[in-house]
């Protein structure tokens, strides 16, 4: 579900953006090459207002590109003062009587070039403003060069202005609004996953424990109440019967369940059904951080160790020692039937598997080195 | 607590909050044993001021661990042997780090292992005990001293297996050999890790046994100690 949504904010990051592409080229193409075509005879000087159209293109399709691609344009502070450049030159093309007459395109169009230029800039609503007060101060600069402030005139400006401005900066804030809502939801999603993911380890770490304290719970209820009910402590039976339970005890507070591994897991699934058979186990807790294993390297490094644990008659010890770069699995019991190879026993996935007989123990050690 | 050695029995001052340990350890050690107990309380406060070779300490008092109070312990030259079931290698290694002598693991704790421990201590030699073996073999921190292959081996199988006598018919060496790779390792590592004066005695002891010369202590110094380079 968060995939969905991720993608569905990029979609609007990049569907708006495309959006202000196209409104930027069809207007440049559709409404100011036409005026600067059909108008040519009525500017003052023709080629002028060509060049600034050429200039225009070229500035825009910078812009274009660097927005597409979903940086900043390089040099924003040039191209935004050459966007402005084309208003003054389009209006020096043009005779004084049509400053704000149709073929005096310039000023209303170089805004679509703010906002793409801008698009990217962490400040960029008062960015575009500046840019797009400058670009209408350029106009009132010229009218009042030329004296044009008769009311018409006036009244003129002003609905370009309004028109112009308000498209261009709301497009601009609109688009904008709704790419942070986007945004919003993809964190807001997010953080539900998250959540999620974390209430069901929660959840298997909680039913975990609970399993343990209700095996833990049996041994130790039993053995009370039969201490209760005047079972000697002397007896040796019965001695031997506590230590199992204090061991058991013992592994119930050290053991770690933050981190659920694959290795660790089936480790203790094997302690438990030995120590269900009345074996005594000790296993420090399995320290150190392990590094991720392959499946064959996990398999080849516990099946010795756990062939030796499996069989134990009556205890065992299980060690799991780990670095970075190598884990050893070890464990050392009373184990009369094991076949032990005399040889270290080389596995294909690098497993190297030892084994010694010494005083009635079987000691079993798979290493694995990363390599 | 103070340091000073004396002669006759070592004297153990046990800071336990479980009496069920208490009396085990008292029964360890017995009336005319090498090791007595002088002192025992619930807190580190309960047996401040009692003067003993060793102080036993358990690492969790109350449902608190106290790895943070061993520094200060041990900044008088107080020799501490911490008895724990966190036998975790980072536990280990934050114990003696801070100074402590030795660490006891109470999962596989002997009467004989535990007191060879305490007497091995009080006499300022290196001590390893298995979960220490395997703290130091398996410290990946780029500031501790590099083991050679044939200590870091000795250590781990002596965590693994069953006795330092399996280790050497592994590693086709003699016992003696072995007990000199894991001596070796404990103290390198002793001297490259923070200063404390407990482990400053155990350095002098192994030179003097000439486990290690007088060149081989390179005391960790702390990287905000360096002169700049600029």
């Amino acid at each position: 579900m968060t995939g969905d949504i991720e993608q569905v904010a990029r979609r609007y990051a990049r569907y708006t953006a495309i959006g202000a592409v196209v409104i930027a080229a069809a207007w440049h193409v559709g409404y100011d090459l036409t005026v600067t075509v059909t108008g040519w005879q009525d500017f003052r000087w023709p080629a002028l207002a060509a060049v600034a159209w050429v200039v225009h293109t070229a500035v825009g399709a910078v812009a274009a590109v660097a927005l597409l691609r979903g940086a900043e344009p390089p040099r924003t502070a040039l191209l935004a003062a050459v966007a402005l450049a084309v208003t003054v030159m389009v209006i020096l093309a043009c005779r004084p009587a049509d400053l704000l007459g149709t073929i005096d395109w310039g000023w209303g169009s170089v805004g679509w070039i703010g906002v793409m230029l801008l698009w990217h800039r962490p400040r960029r609503r008062a960015e575009l403003i500046v840019f797009l007060a400058a670009n209408a101060g350029i106009m009132l600069a010229a009218m009042a060069v030329t004296g044009a402030f008769d009311r018409v005139s006036v009244a003129k400006y002003l609905v370009v202005v309004a028109g112009s401005v308000t498209l261009q900066l709301g497009y601009s804030v609109g688009c904008h609004a709704l790419r942070a809502s986007a945004q919003d939801a993809t964190l807001l999603a997010r953080r539900l996953a998250a959540d999620d993911a974390w209430r069901m380890s929660a959840q298997r770490i909680h039913a975990d424990r609970l399993r343990r304290y209700a095996a833990i719970r049996d041994v130790a209820e039993d053995l009370l109440e039969r201490l209760a009910d005047g079972a000697d402590p002397g007896d040796a039976r019965v001695r031997e019967e506590c230590t199992a339970g204090a061991l058991r005890l013992r592994r119930l507070i050290t053991e770690r369940e933050d981190v659920p591994d694959a290795l660790v897991t089936e480790l203790r699934e094997h302690l438990d059904a030995a120590e269900r058979r009345g074996v005594l186990v000790t296993a420090p807790p399995f320290g150190g951080t392990l590094p991720d294993l392959a499946d064959r390297v996990r398999r080849d490094l516990l099946r010795a160790p756990l062939q030796a644990l499996d069989g134990a008659r009556s205890q065992a010890r299980v060690t799991v020692s780990a670095m970075s770069s190598m884990v050893s699995v070890a464990v050392v019991a009373d184990n009369d039937d094991l076949a032990v190879s005399p040889e270290p026993v080389r596995e294909a996935s690098g497993v190297v598997v030892t084994y010694q007989r010494q005083g009635g123990e079987v000691w079993v050690n798979s290493v694995w080195q990363a390599p | 607590m103070g340091q000073q050695r004396v002669a006759g029995p070592v004297t153990v001052v046990l800071v336990e909050d479980h009496q069920v340990v208490v009396d085990g350890v008292r029964s360890w050690f017995g009336q005319d044993g090498p090791v007595r107990l002088v002192a025992q309380g619930p807190s580190i406060e309960s047996v401040r001021g009692v003067a003993a070779d060793v102080l036993l300490l358990d690492l969790n008092l109350n449902g608190t661990m106290i790895v943070d109070r061993i520094g200060e312990l041990c900044a008088g030259g107080q020799r501490v042997v911490v008895f724990s079931e966190h036998e975790e290698p980072e536990t280990v290694r934050a114990v003696l780090d801070a100074g402590a002598s030795a660490f006891i693991g109470k999962g596989r704790a002997t009467r004989e292992s535990c007191v060879e421990t305490i007497l091995e201590v009080a006499a300022d030699r290196p001590s390893v005990t298995p979960p220490m073996a395997q703290a130091i073999a398996t410290d990946e921190n780029p500031h501790r001293p590099q083991l050679s292959e044939k200590e870091r081996l000795a250590l781990l199988y002596w965590f693994q297996s069953m006795s330092k006598a399996s280790v050497a018919a592994r590693m086709g060496v003699k016992e003696r050999t072995v007990r000199q790779y894991i001596d070796r390792a404990r103290v390198k590592y002793a001297a490259a890790g923070r200063p404390a004066p407990t482990k400053e005695k155990l350095l002098i002891c192994a030179i003097q046994d000439g486990l290690i010369s007088p060149g081989e202590v390179d005391v960790y110094t702390s990287l905000a100690a360096r002169p700049s380079d600029r």
